[in-house]
């Protein structure tokens, strides 16, 4: 039985087999899915997050070699990282729903899986208010409804509770360092210049062009930060940016960049962690 | 390539068709020294930040009283030491490059193909990567892994009979293989260093300022050494055989030009990352140009090299500021028209 419905599964994809209802992912595909998937694999550690903060850990049978956050991650059987996972191992775990994000480009992975038969979802946050509503959706596609609800709303509270007690505070000159030799900072459409605005501050390099160029040391000093960000992993600071307002007050400081990177739910985490050193007198701690 | 130093064999002081007297080097030298002179002049004062004339000649002359402190860091501590880290590793790849073809008598010779580079660069990304448990300076670190290459391909290239040029390379292009392997290797690994790994392997020459100094001391004795040796080079390009009969010391010559040249090529990636182009293209231009005598193309390739690599480095830094571009994508971009513009003038 089981057999003839995979194979018809195949072959027209029309029809949906038994069991299963069409659902609509996050860049318009429409796949067929189970009302409560119970044998999931997540691609990206982003979605990792989101499914155990949604509660289902028991119902995850793979991820990828990055996910490396929450601790349970860990026992869980890796399907090869995100770039490269393995599409016989994902097979071999009888997967019933697979879970990929845009980021890790896997569009021709997603392809092959489709062939065999295992739906995927490919979910595409953008900004912050898209990876709350990714969650939602997740919380759907997962009949986890009611929990995504609470979670969403909880992270909804955070991020308006912090813009009020933000308003009318001052905004401070960031600059932001995914590597300091050379310089990689971030540009305009980055996610995190999106992020250092609502903990309000302001990006000092948010009118370049691209994601993550390489910048110039000359105008990192010439326009006088008052707080620098340091990726975490990176333990320099250049010596010639202790010249700035930040270096000369101090306020440096390493971020875990995990945080704010991955669009999961501990992005917020990452949003008041940076609010809380741009703000120590807002929040009273530094 | 249709260039080949064995064609220039038989262009030996003497017989060259344009017979290099002390003259002509001296005015050559001479001319490309002031033309290099300008070049940082004209380099220091332009750059992604405005700092006007005035206020550099305030900070040069030490009377900068009135000078922002942004002004003077940028000038005095990023600006400044960047030019000349462009000149000094231009001119220390050069030379090695001209030194390597001399050498093996191959005109593919150059710092890259003998593995030097990448090994230098395998242990800046080994100490990148394993930052926490390995507390060695990257600098450092990729000197130690472009020392370990050279005795490694030394050793290989060698046979019963002594070394010979073709093996070296062939141990050289092996070796070189086999260390890319792990580069790629650690790259994947490196995780959220992997930006600043990849930097690394394109090459960036702001990066390590207080170093500048020395590195420049060692670069400039190597060179020195190099120029030493330029007319037992000479000779020796001539085959091993006729420069043993004209009373050349050929195993010292080669030992002392092999280690100066690796030396430099160390010392040179250790501050800047894998710059590629330059050690082979600089040292076929000045023959291309001003013939192979070795007395000239050995301090010539210093200064275009240096030149080249400066104003690469200027383009770099400036065109899309405050943004920068990788340095090996101007060094290629501008380097192989002006190649190809040179051979075809003079083939």
């Amino acid at each position: 039985m089981l057999a003839v419905l995979t194979w018809s599964a195949c072959v027209s994809k029309t029809a949906a087999p038994a069991g299963t209802r069409p659902f609509i992912d996050e860049i318009g595909r429409t796949i067929l899915v189970k009302p409560e998937p119970q044998r999931i694999v997540s691609l990206a550690p982003s979605i990792t997050e989101t499914l155990f903060a949604l509660g289902l850990g028991d119902r995850i049978v793979g991820v990828t070699s990055y996910c490396d956050y929450p601790a349970e991650a860990a026992t869980k059987e890796k399907v090869g990282d995100t770039q490269r996972p393995s599409i016989e191992r994902i097979i071999a775990l009888k997967t019933d729903l697979v879970i990929a994000s845009t980021a890790s480009q896997l569009q021709q992975f997603v392809h092959s899986l489709e062939e065999v038969g295992t739906p995927v979802y490919v979910s595409d946050p953008k900004g912050l208010d898209g990876v709350i509503e990714s969650i939602a959706k997740i919380g759907e596609l997962t009949g986890t409804t009611f929990k995504a609800h609470e979670l969403t709303t909880d992270l909804r509270n955070r991020l308006d509770n912090l813009q009020s007690r933000l308003s009318g505070a001052e905004r401070p000159r960031v600059l932001c360092l995914l590597a300091s030799n050379p310089l990689i900072t971030i540009g305009a459409k980055s996610f995190i210049t999106d992020l250092i605005n609502r903990a309000g501050g302001r990006s000092i390099s948010d009118d370049l062009a691209g994601d993550y160029p390489q910048y110039s040391l000359e105008t990192a000093v010439a326009k006088r930060p008052e707080v620098i960000f340091l990726e975490m992993g990176d333990p320099d600071f250049p010596a010639r940016l202790r010249a700035t307002p930040a270096g000369r007050s101090g306020r440096v400081f390493h971020i875990d960049d995990n945080l704010l990177v991955r669009p999961g739910p501990r992005i917020v985490d990452g949003l008041e962690e940076m609010a809380h050193k741009l703000h120590p007198n807002v929040f009273g701690s530094q | 390539m249709t260039i080949s130093i064995r064609g220039t064999q038989q262009i030996t002081p003497g017989v060259a068709r344009k017979r290099l007297t002390a003259r002509r080097l001296i005015v050559t030298l001479g001319v490309l020294l002031l033309l290099i002179i300008v070049m940082i002049v004209a380099a220091t004062v332009i750059g992604s930040e405005h700092v006007s004339i005035d206020a550099i000649i305030k900070i040069v002359t030490g009377r900068g009283a009135d000078v922002t402190p942004e002004e003077r860091v940028i000038f005095a501590e990023i600006r400044l030491p960047r030019v000349l880290m462009a000149v000094v590793v231009g001119a220390a790849l050069s030379v090695a490059g001209a030194a390597y073809q001399a050498l093996l008598r191959n005109p593919l010779a150059d710092p890259y193909i003998l593995g030097v580079s990448t090994g230098a660069a395998l242990g800046a990304i080994a100490a990148i990567v394993f930052a926490e448990s390995l507390a060695v300076s990257r600098p450092l670190a990729a000197f130690v892994g472009a020392v370990l290459t050279l005795t490694i391909v030394s050793i290989l290239g060698r046979n019963r009979q002594g070394g010979s040029a073709e093996r070296l390379i062939l141990a050289g292009v092996i070796v070189n293989a086999f260390l890319s392997s792990l580069v790629i290797f650690l790259v994947t690994e490196s995780g959220s260093r992997q930006r600043s790994v990849i930097s690394w392997l394109v090459g960036y020459l702001g990066g390590e300022p207080g170093l500048l100094p020395v590195v420049a001391a060692f670069i400039f004795a190597g060179i020195l050494v190099v120029f030493a040796n330029a007319r037992s080079l000479n000779l020796l390009m001539m085959g091993e055989e006729d420069a043993l009969a004209l009373g050349v010391e050929v195993r010292r010559v080669k030992i002392a030009v092999y280690l100066a040249a690796s030396l430099i090529t160390g010392a040179a990636v250790a501050v800047s990352g894998v710059i590629g182009f330059v050690g082979l293209i600089i040292p076929h231009a000045i023959r291309l140009a001003g013939g192979s005598d070795n007395r000239l193309v050995v301090p010539a390739s210093a200064l275009v090299g240096g030149a080249f690599l400066l104003v690469a480095d200027t383009v770099a830094r400036t065109v899309i500021a405050p943004r920068e571009l990788h340095i090996g994508v101007i060094t290629a971009l501008i380097g192989a028209p002006a190649f190809i513009y040179l051979l075809r003038r003079t083939s």
